[in-house]
């Protein structure tokens, strides 16, 4: 295994760079929560392409338009594929997006790592606000991930990105691939999959 | 297309440009998941507590249990110390219990199927859009069709209350497989000859003998029954196993009777005439409390010891044994009643000749025999009494056509499938399923496929996606048995043996359920409120409706919890006290072998052996049962129990295997006598243990639902090969195991050799 990462990693995140990581990171997390009306409205979707296009990500931003203009009810589409792909899909869930299904022998939900995981979050002061979700869905991960950035806890969400996150993400999304056809989801992947991977 | 950048370079780089984005603008319109807690320090003790109450549900014995809970996780099942009944003791299944709870394939929020009953599209909706509709749905069709144009197919505790709704609404038509695919004869048939229903309550740790026709005990794992029946056999009792199959009660028997299948009604009767023949029956008993004494003599006659043998393809001396044993050590033998019972299509006559032959032995209320065990009582949640324009007793279909006087409660599910295809004698347009995978348990899927294409709506509540939850327009997702309130178990001290004692028990949650789960009291009263009923909502929540079960009993949840989840008290032994008289709950108050009820339906009065149809050329009877690690298709996604047996073998006949050129471990088809073909295969088990007129696998395998995906297509699917149905006129209950199987292997149909 390897060592934590040492303080030189901290030295590099700035604090402005450590709060738009935190930025990044919550709307990451929102991109794999089930898409809801509260959240998921032209702006979270304008928003979207802006940071495709920050990142130079021009073809992304494209297809994300593309797609936006030729559904007419992008919510519904959303939800019906995030279903599909995360929830109870026909003919069955793509890759449910729990870590315990993946780092654990036998698919489980809340599994020995489920709570591990919780008591890392408890560790450094969060708790999940919904008792009933495990606490490795990616998206509650990926928002206390974001919650270290924003205070500055680099370290910590390092070794959390190494510890919990990657182990499973990486077999997570390999299971998902395949079936990644819709714009919205093969972006997101994508995205998530470049904010966390390890530094080279 | 992938992202060339890393992400040091971006930080570097475009985290200026991405700093600009509104990012945490659209965030923060969303509620977070993650929250700021007190903080917990690494290594803080985590204790793992021990949560008493619960009730097993992975089959339905209910066996009573206790779980290991560390922080939220249930990390354990085991039995419940104090329990009198399965003790300490769990089964594979109840052990396992764990892999339903936190099975990832679980139904996790109310659906809605926006693409097509059969081929489902899932979109999660909320639990308040789901109800209105299924409160819109089933309020159009009451409008339109009235109450009665509602069917209910259920199963299981958690049916409970939402039945009781049902029963308030006027509904006229609900089925229950557990009656009409299983047990409806055992106990209608029971019944009507001894006037009260045995159900399996057989005192066999105390018996000298024992017959079981047709019982896979050992396959069909309830844990205290399996208890009584080791405790019988290290008492030294007599087994007598009558089976097609060397099945595991066979492997313990004294006396395997290898019967031709559809044959044990003439079994029976011969050995009833034997006793008579040879006057070693109970006299003193059956003159005394028996109806059609000398009817049954006279009618039972013809089945002389060569008759009987010839019929049955068994030894007659076989069937001489077997009547010396039982009638030697009578009243003190167990002759089991059985519990499936849906085989032939001439089964309630089967059930008839076995209480029959219990009765002539004297075998009940002593030492060995049925017993009526007793039980504390409980109490039952109604909703107010409300007049209908249409009685819905009257408008219960059977009751309508006019048919199956002796059917159990409810309704013929083929007749109600019947009239969902036709709309005759009037239409149903809703369905309701609650807890039931129907694909599986009713025969002749095609059927129901097209009743199911028929409804205006279809609402489904359980707790897996079975296949028949691919047919809901609606899908809603129940809390397990391990995560609600609502069963109360009643018993004794699992061998009436011994120093008598009842206990009580209520399922009680070990753990609160995840996701949008939900309790079925929670989930009717919120349908009742949309259907403007809420004024008439007879209590608030679950336990409100468990205390109200213990009313009468003194107890209440608070109370049971304080008593590590079982009340036990002194007992009534069932044995009869010396002078005490049996009572019959008959017509005559006697036990009626000859049935002047069933004469007056035009039924023949007296036990009667029909021959059932033989296999054509080429093939061998389809003989389904238990596997012992599954119960049928509920456990079939359950990680460790599919480990353990992932899918159901097929039992030949060694010698016939040989002539067909098959071995053990070879991957077959089945195709049946319409030419229908299993859509999934699996492993041929070669075995001098079955007869060569017949093939075995259990039932419940070959999920067709890929959304379960552990046990998805593993196996074969029996149910799928049951085209022909006999459905017997008493009960209006179809047997099953008229059906007949070839082997299909590498696309090339193989005859099963004569």
């Amino acid at each position: 295994m390897k060592p934590d990462h040492d303080s030189n990693t901290a030295e590099t995140f700035p604090p402005s760079m450590s709060a738009t990581l935190a930025d990044i990171y919550s709307f990451l997390a929102l991109l794999m929560r089930y898409p809801e009306e509260s959240f998921f409205d032209d702006e979270f979707l304008d928003t979207l392409e802006d940071l495709l296009k920050s990142l130079d990500l021009q073809p992304y931003q494209e297809r994300i338009a593309y797609w936006r203009s030729s559904v007419a009810d992008q919510l519904l589409d959303a939800q019906v594929e995030y279903t599909r792909l995360f929830i109870n899909g026909a003919p069955h869930v793509i890759a449910p997006p729990y870590g315990s299904v993946y780092l654990e022998g036998e698919q489980s939900l809340q599994g020995k790592s489920t709570e591990t995981t919780r008591d890392f979050y408890r560790q450094y002061g969060f708790d999940i606000v919904n008792k009933a979700e495990p606490a490795d869905h990616i998206s509650l991960e990926l928002e206390f991930l974001s919650c270290l950035y924003r205070q500055e806890e680099i370290t910590a969400a390092e070794k959390f990105l190494h510890t919990f996150f990657r182990p499973w993400f990486e077999p997570f999304y390999q299971q998902l691939m395949p079936e990644l056809r819709h714009p919205l989801y093969e972006v997101s992947m994508q995205l998530i999959s470049f904010f966390v991977q390890e530094d080279q | 297309m992938a992202i060339n950048l890393t992400r040091r370079n971006f930080l570097k780089t475009a985290s200026i440009a991405a700093a600009g984005i509104p990012l945490s603008k659209v965030v923060a319109r969303a509620e977070t998941g993650i929250a700021k807690a007190p903080l917990i320090p690494p290594g803080s003790f985590k204790d793992t507590k021990t949560v008493t109450g619960g009730i097993c549900e992975m089959c339905f014995w209910r066996c009573q249990l206790v779980g290991k809970v560390r922080g939220d996780r249930l990390v354990k099942l085991e039995g419940n110390p104090k329990s009198i009944d399965n003790g300490q003791n769990l089964c594979a299944r109840g052990n396992s219990g764990i892999k339903l709870v936190y099975d990832p394939d679980r139904l996790k929020y109310p659906m809605k199927n926006i693409g097509k009953r059969g081929a489902p599209k899932w979109q999660k909706i909320s639990w308040d859009e789901a109800l209105n509709i299924c409160a819109d749905k089933l309020q159009a069709t009451i409008d339109k069709y009235g109450p009665k144009g509602i069917a209910v197919w259920y199963h299981g505790a958690s049916a409970h209350y939402p039945n009781a709704y049902f029963d308030y609404l006027g509904v006229a038509n609900k089925y229950e497989p557990a009656f009409y695919q299983c047990r409806g004869q055992t106990a209608m048939a029971m019944m009507q000859t001894l006037g009260f229903v045995p159900n399996e309550d057989v005192d066999m740790p105390n018996s000298k003998a024992m017959l079981l026709v047709g019982c896979h005990i050992g396959e069909n794992i309830h844990l205290s029954h399996v208890k009584n029946f080791l405790k019988g056999l290290e008492n030294g009792s007599k087994v007598v196993v009558v089976d097609p199959r060397f099945s595991a009660a066979a492997a313990k028997a004294h006396i395997w009777v290898q019967i031709k299948p559809g044959t044990d009604t003439a079994f029976l009767l011969g050995l009833m005439n034997y006793m008579f023949d040879k006057g070693i029956y109970n006299k003193t008993f059956a003159k005394k409390y028996c109806l059609g004494l000398k009817r049954l003599k006279k009618h039972v006659a013809e089945w002389t010891v060569e008759k009987t043998a010839a019929e049955c393809d068994i030894p007659a001396k076989q069937i001489v044994e077997v009547a010396e044993l039982l009638a030697k050590n009578a009243p003190n033998v167990s002759i089991h009643p059985g519990r499936h019972a849906a085989w032939y299509g001439n089964d309630f006559q089967r059930v008839r000749a076995n209480a029959c032959l219990t009765a002539i032995l004297g075998a009940m209320d002593c030492p060995g025999g049925i017993v009526r065990i007793k039980r504390m009582s409980s109490g039952h949640v109604h909703w107010p009494e409300v007049d209908h324009e249409e009685d819905p007793e009257e408008m219960a279909l059977a009751e309508v056509v006019e048919k199956y006087p002796f059917r159990p409660p409810g309704t013929p599910p083929e007749l109600m499938r019947d009239t969902m295809i036709s709309g005759k004698p009037y239409p149903i347009k809703s369905l309701v399923v609650w807890g039931t995978n129907s694909i599986k348990t009713m025969p002749r899927q095609e059927r129901t496929e097209k009743a199911l294409a028929n409804m205006d709506f279809i609402m489904v509540t359980d707790v897996t996606p079975t296949d028949i939850t691919m047919w809901a327009d609606i899908l809603l997702p129940e809390a397990s048995y391990l995560e609600r309130y609502d069963h109360v178990e009643k018993g004794t001290q699992w061998n009436q043996g011994d120093k008598p004692q009842q206990f009580l028990s209520a399922r009680m949650p070990l753990i609160d359920p995840m996701f949008e789960r939900k309790d079925p009291v929670w989930i009717i009263n919120e349908l009742a409120k949309r259907m403007g009923h809420g004024k008439d909502i007879p209590v608030r929540n679950q336990e409100e409706y468990v205390n109200h079960l213990l009313k009468e009993t003194g107890l209440t949840i608070a109370k049971l919890r304080k008593l590590d989840g079982i009340y036990i008290q002194p007992g009534e032994s069932p044995y009869l006290k010396k002078g005490e008289e049996p009572k019959f709950d008959t017509d005559s108050g006697k036990i009626e072998l000859y049935s002047e009820a069933m004469e007056d339906e035009d039924f023949p009065p007296l036990p009667t052996y029909t021959k059932t149809t033989e296999p054509p050329k080429g093939f061998a009877r389809m003989i389904y049962g238990r596997s012992p690690v599954h119960t049928f298709n509920r456990t079939a996604n359950n990680a460790w129990l599919a480990r353990e047996i992932p899918e159901n073998p097929l039992w030949i006949n060694d010698e016939s295997a040989k002539k067909m050129g098959l071995k053990d471990g070879d991957r077959v088809f089945l195709e049946n006598q319409d030419g229908k073909k299993s859509v999934s295969s699996t492993v041929v088990k070669t075995t001098p243990g079955i007869r060569k007129d017949c093939l075995f696998i259990a039932h419940g395998f070959g999920t067709f639902n890929p959304a379960m995906t552990v046990g998805y297509h593993k196996g074969i699917d029996d149910n799928s090969l049951n085209t022909k149905i006999n459905r017997e006129g008493e009960t209006g209950i179809s047997g099953m195991r008229i059906n007949f199987v070839r082997i299909v292997k590498d696309g090339k149909v193989i005859d099963i050799p004569a």
